[in-house]
């Protein structure tokens, strides 16, 4: 981990770290990369992934029509609202 | 101990954590992004105690996404008795304003506070436990979890919450919820994993000697055993977590709801500048290291590695089964958290995940009781509570 990568991380994840962060992340960095040479040691060549840890079935529901959530409420957790639209600092100029 | 008190006129009382999205009542996860935030509907797990009788006295503090040690990341300051660090649910328990906690065990922090404070916790079989309604952080491995000052308490609470649900996409059948409380509870070998035993205190260790003990005087064979791979776990499990938590997290943006900066100039501001203000710091090394996790570089070298090491662990722990009901390891390694703890190491919680991790990346169910904790194979909650009940300190 470099200097140039975190700041590529950093605007990735749309954050903006302090200093101080900044070191914390390196740190951070330093010794999980140390730790990962465990994992190294552990033969998974012939391993397959296991992404789910028990099967998960497709969950089928029936096609219908069913009432959720009113906008107003949906609303009510928003910032800034106008008119029934979320609102966001204009994209275009 | 709470974020919020309620009053319930109900006779079984149950605090749900922070990370329990409840209706109409703030749910902020820890974390500035979310304080303020009501649900518009209720989590599942906690639907279904209403329903059966249990009234919500209250929601309890949480570290932020319940990705810490006990608590130290909440926005607004951890819970810290006598410089001590001290779990929301636990101290409600303790105080016997509840009789049941609710919890979403992410990262091993309720099972920590269990062991800590004495009380027994269960972390149900992956899947078995609606997760709908629950705020998601590392969903291939956190399961809504219960803590109580008993046993009896403990299971008549899951014999409520587990259940198929269509809502959660990774709910198993009914037929396997159904049997985790009809399967068989006989015990007979239990393996203590010695490569577990590693960097524990004295309390620790005598908590694990004084389990083996009871184990043994209950007729019960046990049987020291080196834990191979299964060590491996709380690498594996910081790198899918993280990558995992980072992915969950990306959609706090601060448009829809949630934290909103009040200084931006354009669109990429506005999502920064709320994103930044909103998270702690321990939780933004977190989304890096996940986000880093991912990238082209690193994701077969790294998270792929993880996600087939996660496969052997599993494996290994399937083979321990086939000759032992469950397996004994401590939960944490040591019987107290200091601030001091957490001044000299922040991330601490991603080093002490090590006696958790093993549960949290396999699925498997996994009981804290008398300080110690006993993982069994998936479905296997009454070996698990027939053991906790041997080693709880219930009026000893």
């Amino acid at each position: 981990m470099d200097r140039e990568t975190l700041r590529r991380l950093e605007l990735l994840n749309q954050l903006k770290l302090t200093e101080d962060e900044k070191q914390d992340v390196l740190s951070f960095f330093e010794l999980r990369e140390g730790e990962h040479k465990c994992l190294e040691a552990i033969d998974t060549e012939n391993t397959e992934r296991m992404v789910h840890v028990l099967p998960v079935m497709t969950v089928v529901r029936e096609d219908k029509v069913v009432k959720t959530f009113e906008r107003e409420d949906l609303q009510r957790q928003a910032p800034e609202t106008d008119e029934g639209y979320w609102c966001v600092p204009k994209v275009m100029e | 101990m709470y974020t919020l008190k309620l009053e319930t006129a109900a006779k079984a009382r149950v605090v749900a954590d922070d990370m329990i999205l409840t209706k109409g009542v703030a749910t902020a996860a820890g974390s500035k992004m979310l304080q303020g935030f009501e649900s518009l509907f209720s989590s599942e797990a906690l639907t279904r105690l209403e329903n059966a009788g249990y009234g919500l006295c209250g929601k309890s503090r949480v570290g932020e996404f319940a990705l810490d040690l006990m608590g130290e990341t909440a926005f607004d300051g951890a819970l810290v008795v006598d410089g001590v660090l001290k779990n929301g649910a636990a101290e409600v328990l303790s105080a016997k304003e509840a009789d049941v906690a609710l919890c979403l065990d992410v990262n091993g922090s309720c099972r920590r506070a269990a062991a800590q404070s004495g009380l027994i916790s269960i972390k149900p079989t992956y899947g078995t436990v609606s997760r709908y309604g629950t705020v998601p952080v590392a969903c291939s491995g956190e399961t809504v979890s219960l803590m109580a000052d008993s046993v009896e308490a403990v299971k008549k609470a899951l014999a409520v919450v587990v259940g198929h649900d269509d809502k959660d996409g990774t709910s198993q059948s009914e037929a396997l919820c159904d049997s985790v409380l009809k399967n068989d509870g006989t015990v007979k070998r239990v393996a203590v994993l010695k490569n577990m035993l590693v960097s524990i205190d004295a309390d620790v260790k005598a908590n694990i000697e004084s389990a083996i003990e009871d184990l043994k005087k209950n007729g019960i064979e046990v049987e020291e055993i080196e834990g191979g791979n299964i060590a491996a776990a709380k690498v594996a499990w910081n790198i899918l977590m993280c990558a995992e938590m980072c992915n969950n997290v990306s959609r706090y943006d601060g448009v829809k709801y949630g934290h909103r900066a009040q200084e931006f100039s354009n669109l990429d501001e506005l999502y920064m500048n709320s994103r930044t203000e909103g998270f702690g710091s321990f939780l933004k090394t977190a989304i890096i290291f996940g986000s880093e996790t991912l990238s082209t570089d690193n994701y077969m070298k790294v998270y792929d590695k993880a996600l087939r090491t996660r496969r052997i662990i599993v494996d290994e722990f399937n083979k321990l089964f086939g000759e032992f009901d469950a397996v004994l390891m401590p939960a944490v390694s040591k019987s107290a958290y200091t601030v001091k703890d957490i001044e000299n190491d922040k991330f601490m919680a991603f080093n002490e995940n090590f006696y958790t991790a093993p549960a949290s990346i396999s699925g498997l169910p996994a009981v804290v009781s008398g300080g110690v904790q006993l993982v069994g194979k998936a479905f296997s909650e009454n070996k698990l509570l027939t053991v906790a009940k041997l080693l709880a300190k219930e009026g000893k």
